[in-house]
């Protein structure tokens, strides 16, 4: 009961930073694909470096064991992220937000959106079988992290993706890798 | 004080508070409750307890079973707080309106490249769901699940999935604007 109250808890937070950080709007996700707003991947790459820092500092203090790692299959992961990346600029949404733009009242994210998600769940799970075994099996890693593939040390890598993020940061915000809206 | 409960009556945050906040929740969620976050693996929760109660024959195989069994898992209860996420934050910034006020084909740039046409932007929604779902499954995750969980581990997968996906992205919105790019 309690680890359900913690989900209600967090992903009422989760529900709420996506909408503030404005990913439940089209223009936002479709326009990070444009240049003319980097807010989805600011957005990303600092939740990534703040997760990323305090889970490994907590984990050296041995107050946090990893849950399962999501698997490394080099071919599924790529084509699963090239189908994906398809579907948000052409619906302006994913999953998460999606289901936070519903809670925000706007209709064609409650009916077309959460319908087309169960129906993609349903045609996903019935075909499960002819697909995922095989393409999962080409270059399988299994639930790795950086650190221990490349056998680098676990902070350097976390300091290092820090710092990868600042200097991206910069370029969006002062160097112009973010181009201004034609017209 | 002041300052904070009008910076949160705002419509849009910087991206790197927001993304702070993301952070905190995902470092919480390993913490409280040794979960990732997560999102499309909670509609294979609802679509098989829908489906093995209208069609149980159908689902009953290996996926329904055993890789995804139905049932309000974490992730289901996830996915009902972010639905209730989003209505908080839009209630605090004085933009939670029911209806089509919201919806994509009443946004700016939408309607500049699709019109404001409520059956166009359905038909994209539909099958850009769908499609998005489906991606989700084989690359073992989506933006919250792989991209946010797995980045935030150092999961080689969620930077695959993430370079992936603004590939495709960019190329799929150079074809949609085309001119207007």
């Amino acid at each position: 009961m309690s680890t359900y109250l913690i989900a209600l808890v967090l992903g009422t937070f989760f529900g709420f930073a996506l909408n503030k950080a404005g990913l439940t709007k089209y223009h936002k996700i479709v326009n990070v694909f444009r240049f003319t707003d980097m807010a989805v991947l600011q957005f990303m790459m600092t939740a990534l470096v703040v997760a990323m820092t305090g889970l490994y500092i907590l984990r050296g203090l041995g107050l946090v064991v990893f849950p399962a790692v999501p698997a490394t299959y080099i071919v599924g992961n790529l084509v699963g992220g090239l189908l994906f990346g398809v579907g948000m600029a052409l619906s302006g949404y994913c999953p998460g937000t999606c289901a936070a733009g519903a809670g925000e009242g706007k209709v064609d994210y409650i009916v077309p959106g959460l319908l087309g998600f169960l129906v993609g769940a349903v045609i996903y799970g019935l075909t499960y079988q002819q697909v995922f075994p095989s393409i999962s099996a080409i270059a399988n890693y299994g639930n790795v992290v950086i650190p221990d593939l490349w056998n680098i040390n676990p902070y350097l890598t976390v300091l290092l993706f820090g710092l990868m993020s600042l200097f991206l940061f910069y370029m969006i915000d002062r160097a112009g890798w973010q181009r201004a809206e034609k017209e | 004080m002041n300052y904070i409960l009008n910076y949160i009556r705002k419509d849009t945050w910087s991206p790197y508070v927001a993304g702070t906040l993301l952070g905190i929740v995902g470092i919480l969620a390993v913490w409280a409750s040794n979960s990732l976050l997560g999102a499309s693996g909670s509609f294979e929760n609802i679509a098989g307890m829908i489906g093995k109660t209208v069609a149980p024959k159908l689902f009953d195989n290996m996926y329904f079973n055993f890789i995804m069994p139905p049932g309000i898992t974490y992730g289901v209860i996830l996915l009902i707080g972010l639905f209730f996420g989003g209505m908080i934050g839009a209630a605090t910034s004085g933009t939670l309106q029911w209806g089509k006020k919201g919806s994509a084909n009443s946004d700016e740039q939408w309607k500049r490249i699709f019109g404001t046409s409520t059956w166009k932007r359905w038909t994209l929604a539909f099958f850009g769901a769908i499609l998005l779902e489906y991606a989700a499954g084989i690359a073992g995750g989506c933006t919250s699940g792989l991209a946010i969980s797995g980045g935030m581990l150092l999961a080689p997968s969620a930077f695959i999935f993430i370079a992936g996906m603004f590939a495709s992205g960019i190329v799929t919105a150079l074809i949609i604007y085309g001119r207007r790019y």
